[in-house]
């Protein structure tokens, strides 16, 4: 780590080193026309590629069997696939916070991460949609959620949060393509004109739509680009918030708590940025990018993990502590099920890899050491992934009657779907990082610029 | 070959800055300056007018809302009342939230869609990629575009003034 011992405390530089713009964009554009890939790239992305067909596979199975093939029975109804929809959309929403908070604080150091981190939103929230609709039973019928005009006459239910859910998820999907491809428009550009095979030109050139750089259109661009950035902001916090309503509106113990939305949120961001910090240290190391992405990225990521993590802590103290001082035996016994009941493991495994892990975070030698900032990343995800499942099955299996309780396992189906959408999640980021130049090149121009070290 | 303009070539934001308001200040009124990233206050020094588009983005915010809004007022009340004990059909608490999800569709719907078509994007044909020496592919160029219809264009002294200015290079551009 003779890259951490090298920065002095509190001197992280955003971009290291002096740029030319010629060279930014040529390193980064490269990566794409010249398909400069690491040795390893296409091994890992087939591998990836495994795991898409066993996603494929098991979806199949699924919605040839029945949801009864993976591991969910009465009374525990909600299983993996809600836990993993769950899971999924809060891993976007550290793209979000990335790409429109930062913008709005005018935080420089999202300039060479965002793009990424976007991708990385709209592949998580294409994964996520998928879930709710296997979760059906019968996922032909998912459009019955959406006001048509047809011929049985029906209405959606407009007071259910799933119907909510539903809105938000579109809406989501919708703004993040539009902002997404908004910032793409001048780096498109820039890949048009140096695209030297003719298919290269023709894909970027339309893909470009005629972008010249005007400065009337970077006035305008500006506008538009800071305002669906605050548009993108409330969204994000409604949309986890509607998610975790989906919950508090049932009365299941464990569910019906008011702390869910601000919980569900904060614990997005830390999975959120658990999973842009897996994906940009093997990234920046691979694409030999670390001056462009600096440990001054990865220092930030990992302090808004700890603050977002606390909040989690937070609510996890929450919980237990309106269990017990509510004073309803349903919700005290629910916790105390949660504890030390048939999931105990996997709350304690919860409790560990979110609260324990999470605190190495404070100290600056961890956050600046790649190899333990990525272990506690992908520990981080796991907790994640855990208390989502923790959260999902533990209310519904120790309901009001004790007769009626009852446990979930997991089936092999669970397994091939989780670890099939996290396959096609990253052969999805392979295949972008493949096309689109993985880091915003005109925002780094511009950081570089201002910074003076434009040669 | 018909003239659309002369472009030049700068080396970096300050000096198209300079060039801009020298240009101006000598009455050129129809120029165009292209530059890698955004560049403050040119558009301003160039004549551009404030844009409306964040009247346009309010305008899809409330459109989206009053729309989404009145669709579940017309299923609940007319198309298919459904009295569940006596409570209210119109239980707004519970309508606020798509209400608002469609403020925020329709309003990024307006800055996507505005935006592109107040940009005129996408565009086909535009005479400046004719000229060799604007291109993004060497990076970090800072062009300025005087167009052939302005009154004050003449094209050697245009020209000169350009070189004089700093410019790398000045190039005809063909329409």
């Amino acid at each position: 780590m003779a890259e951490a011992f090298a920065a002095k405390p509190g001197a992280l530089p955003v971009l290291r080193g002096r740029h030319d713009l010629p060279e930014i964009s040529g390193r980064i554009s490269a990566i794409v026309l010249d398909g400069r890939l690491p040795r390893y790239f296409w091994a890992a992305f087939f591998s990836c590629f495994v795991f898409v067909l066993i996603f494929l596979y098991s979806i199949t199975y699924l919605i040839s069997v029945g949801v009864g093939a993976y591991g969910i029975n009465v009374p525990v109804v909600w299983g993996t696939m809600i836990g993993n929809f769950v899971w999924w959309i809060g891993i976007g929403h550290a793209g979000t916070l990335i790409s429109a908070v930062l913008l709005l604080l005018r935080q420089p150091w999202r300039a060479s991460i965002n793009r990424f981190a976007e991708a990385m939103t709209l592949f998580a929230v294409a994964m996520a949609g998928l879930f709710p609709i296997l979760h059906l039973g019968r996922p032909w019928f998912f459009y019955w959620l959406l006001p048509l005009p047809n011929t049985h006459m029906h209405w959606p239910q407009w007071r259910s949060p799933l119907v909510w859910d539903f809105a938000a998820i579109a809406t989501y999907a919708s703004v993040s393509l539009m902002f997404w491809y908004m910032g793409l428009l001048p780096d498109l550009a820039v890949l048009r004109d140096r695209a030297k095979s003719r298919p290269a030109q023709l894909f970027y050139g339309i893909l470009a739509i005629g972008w010249r750089g005007s400065a009337f259109h970077w006035a305008r661009y500006q506008t538009v680009y800071f305002l669906m950035a605050a548009l993108a902001t409330p969204l994000v916090v409604s949309v986890h918030s509607i998610v975790s309503l989906d919950f508090t509106f049932a009365i299941p113990p464990g569910f019906h708590s008011t702390i869910f939305p601000p919980y569900f949120v904060a614990g997005a961001l830390l999975s959120g940025f658990a999973m842009v910090l897996t994906i940009a240290i093997p990234l920046r190391w691979a694409f030999s990018v670390q001056d462009l992405i600096t440990l001054r990225h990865m220092d930030n990521a990992a302090k808004l993990m700890i603050a977002a993590g606390m909040i989690v802590i937070y609510g996890y103290a929450s919980e237990a502590f309106f269990a017990w001082y509510s004073g309803e035996i349903y919700e005290r016994t629910m916790m105390w099920q949660r504890a030390f009941g048939p999931y105990a493991p996997l709350f304690w495994a919860m409790l560990a890899c979110n609260g324990a892990v999470l605190q190495l975070l404070w100290f600056r030698r961890v956050r600046l050491n790649m190899p333990g900032l990525f272990a506690i990343a992908l520990i981080i995800n796991v907790g994640m992934w855990i208390e989502r499942y923790v959260i999902v099955v533990t209310g519904p299996s120790r309901d009001y009657l004790p007769s009626s309780w009852g446990e979930q396992s997991l089936r092999w189906l669970d397994f091939g779907i989780l670890f099939g959408s996290i396959g096609t999640f990253l052969a999805l980021v392979f295949l972008f990082i493949r096309i689109l130049p993985a880091i915003t090149i005109f925002e780094v121009e511009e950081l570089a610029e201002e910074r003076g070290s434009a040669g | 070959m018909r003239l659309y303009g002369v472009i030049a070539a700068f080396a970096d934001p300050e000096a198209l800055t300079e060039a801009v308001r020298t240009m101006r200040a000598r009455g050129y009124r129809r120029m165009d300056a292209f530059s890698p990233f955004h560049v403050r206050g040119l558009a301003e020094m160039l004549g551009m007018r404030k844009t409306r588009l964040p009247w346009a983005i309010l305008g899809g915010a409330v459109a989206g809302a009053v729309f989404v809004y009145r669709l579940i007022l017309y299923s609940v009340e007319i198309d298919y009342p459904l009295n569940v004990g006596g409570r209210p059909l119109h239980s707004w608490p519970a309508f606020l939230v798509i209400a608002f999800e469609a403020a925020i569709l329709g309003a990024a719907l307006a800055a996507f869609f505005g935006g592109l078509a107040a940009n005129r994007l996408p565009e086909y044909y535009h005479p400046v990629f004719n000229a060799t020496s604007f291109t993004y592919a060497r990076g970090g160029k800072f062009y300025l575009l005087v167009e052939a219809a302005d009154p004050k264009f003449r094209k050697g002294v245009t020209k000169g003034q350009l070189t004089r200015l700093g410019a790398e290079t000045v190039e005809e551009v063909e329409a």
